[in-house]
């Protein structure tokens, strides 16, 4: 844990810096009002969406262990207990929060948008925050892979093993890029619009294993796909999940504080443990 | 020739007399069989008009392109230079592919599509047009065939075959590549369609060809092959060419599988660096491909209008 905290104090130092890069060369969206607000209640409410209320955006459906019951406004699962934690420290009381609906592959389409920020376990890269703005991470990824219980994957799984199987995952996805990158199989991992596709694909023997990341794939190796397994989770990348805000938003310097707070303070690694506790103790493999 | 002049023409010779616009033209459509021409035989002074018009129009639209205040971002995000050329080449280690070479695989499928689906599509028909009692099941499958795959959404197919297929864990057909059961799910509803278009097309070779035929001693099935169906395959080509445009980009639909295809590799780069300046990339590769698939059909039913209108038999 003590590690985890520390390597997210890390990357919080370097995503506010790579963030503050952004901003200072981002092409006029935005820039009507000044880049720095006062973070209270009343400070904050011309950079809202929509003043007196904070709305916050997800995909449909929304999924564990991020949510619960497909409902972001129920406050529970890891993304929606975030989301209201930081509301809290922005002044909002939760009956202000609203929930907007938003698929990933519009989060960063340009323009104007329908939410405060979107927090759907979208991953910070460098590339990524030329067209949108992050936040500074309020989750620490590491990728894990699935198979079928019966797959010979389960035992044999050196990094020179891992390199003959046939890998599936859904696009733009990091997880896909760390398939690439790193276990760098023979042939070209298959590639699907959802996780829904990608499960019924290891179902239906197209594909041989999956990478995700890791409550992800534990919660869909034990809930979701029959027979599925999570054999282990890969070593840490250093990549790390930050709420997309509109490119140049100014309210996330007040988000970011707020992460800070909460991250200082432990209600993150509280949340974490609350929410994504069981799927923490899971084997390391190598890719 | 018409001897009305058109108002505000100059009184200058053009060299050919008949050469002008507007409503001479219409007095000589019909005549020639040749319909008003666009953009050639207006006269010097229309291709001036004509171009300063085409220039103006297409300035405004840049204009207001370029001054809308989102702008900037709009450029950087669908016409950025470097993101089109990064998602043409792709680069797998950073976990995106080739929009150009997966273009490839658009044209390997519409290919081997089209050639299935013009076979197919011929049984069909030929099953619909039969008239022998024997055949009457099949005629009902035919038609029962036509009704479901022209309902269905084409996506649906896909999804039904691509997915629906391997799960029955049948040897060898349950282990085909995604590409393989796209087009199966292609063939299966653009045989509906093409099978249609080919009825027409033999609807319109009158009866009394098929009377002259069997005059003459030619069997049914030889009426048929020499003398029906050239008639009606030409008369048809250029619907069947407008259904193969659509079907070059459908072929697109393939992506749900897990096919890297043009679109699929468009949206994978998007999605990845948040650009969407490659899907811009795949749209100038399928225009590529269409284009001259459109311009060859225009002059087929250029050449076939001209033909008739001559008086040229069929």
């Amino acid at each position: 844990m003590k590690r985890g905290f520390v390597a997210a104090a890390a990357a919080a130092v370097a995503a506010a810096g790579l963030a503050a890069c952004g901003s200072s060369a981002a092409p006029g969206a935005g820039s009507s009002t000044s880049s720095k607000i006062s973070c209270t209640y009343s400070g904050i409410q011309n950079a809202l969406y929509k003043k007196g209320q904070l709305t916050v955006a997800t995909d449909e459906p929304a999924y564990a262990p991020w949510f619960e019951n497909n409902n972001p406004a129920n406050g529970k699962g890891y993304e929606s207990a975030v989301a209201y934690a930081v509301a809290k420290q922005l002044g909002f009381k939760p009956s202000q929060v609203h929930w907007a609906y938003e698929p990933f592959n519009d989060s960063y389409a340009p323009g104007p948008k329908k939410f405060d920020f979107d927090i759907n376990e979208i991953s910070y890269t460098p590339q990524r925050a030329t067209a949108v703005t992050f936040s500074n991470s309020y989750y620490n990824v590491t990728q894990a892979l699935v198979v079928m219980k019966n797959s010979p994957i389960v035992s044999k799984h050196t990094p020179a093993e891992l390199k003959t199987y046939i890998y599936g995952d859904q696009l733009g996805t990091t997880s896909l890029q760390f398939i690439n990158s790193e276990i760098q199989p023979d042939s070209t991992p298959k590639i699907y619009q959802s996780l829904n596709v990608v499960a019924s694909a290891l179902q239906t023997h197209q594909i041989q294993a999956f990478v995700t990341d890791t409550p992800t794939a534990q919660y869909m190796a034990a809930d979701q796909i029959p027979g599925a397994q999570m054999v282990g989770q890969f070593p840490s990348a250093d990549e790390h999940y930050g709420l997309l805000f509109t490119k140049g938003n100014t309210l996330v310097g007040c988000v970011n504080k707020a992460i800070t707070t909460l991250t200082a303070d432990g209600t993150l690694s509280a949340l974490q443990k609350q929410y994504l506790g069981i799927y923490q103790d899971v084997p390391t493999i190598k890719p | 020739m018409n001897s009305e002049d058109v108002a505000g023409d100059p009184p200058v010779s053009y060299g050919t007399g008949s050469l002008s616009t507007g409503a001479q033209i219409a007095g000589s459509f019909g005549s020639t069989g040749r319909g008003p021409r666009l953009l050639s035989g207006g006269g010097r002074r229309a291709v001036v008009v004509s171009t300063a018009s085409t220039l103006v129009v297409l300035a405004a639209l840049v204009l207001i392109f370029w001054l809308a205040p989102g702008s900037a971002a709009v450029r950087h995000t669908f016409f950025d230079p470097a993101d089109m050329w990064q998602s043409f080449i792709g680069d797998p280690k950073k976990g995106y592919y080739s929009v150009g070479a997966a273009i490839w695989l658009n044209i390997r499928m519409f290919l081997a599509a089209e050639v299935l689906i013009l076979a197919l599509a011929l049984a069909i028909a030929l099953v619909r047009m039969s008239t022998s009692p024997v055949m009457f099941p099949f005629r009902v499958l035919a038609m029962v065939y036509v009704d479901f795959f022209r309902g269905v959404p084409l996506l649906l197919v896909v999804f039904a075959i691509g997915l629906g297929v391997p799960a029955l864990r049948l040897p060898f057909v349950s282990a085909q590549s995604a590409a393989i059961y796209g087009v199966a799910a292609l063939v299966l509803s653009y045989s509906a369609y093409v099978s249609e278009v080919y009825r027409a097309g033999l609807n319109s070779v009158h009866r009394s060809q098929v009377a002259a035929a069997r005059s003459l001693g030619l069997s049914n099935g030889t009426a048929l092959r020499y003398v029906i169906l050239p008639q009606a395959v030409r008369n048809i080509v250029p619907p069947l060419l407008n259904d193969f445009i659509s079907l070059q980009k459908d072929t697109a639909l393939v992506a749900v599988l897990g096919a890297i295809e043009a679109n699929e590799a468009a949206q994978i780069y998007s999605a990845t660096v948040f650009n969407f300046s490659s899907f811009t990339v795949a749209a100038i590769l399928f225009l590529i491909l269409t284009i001259p698939l459109a311009r060859f059909t225009d002059r087929l039913i250029e050449r076939d209008r001209r033909r008739r209108l001559a008086g040229v038999g069929p």
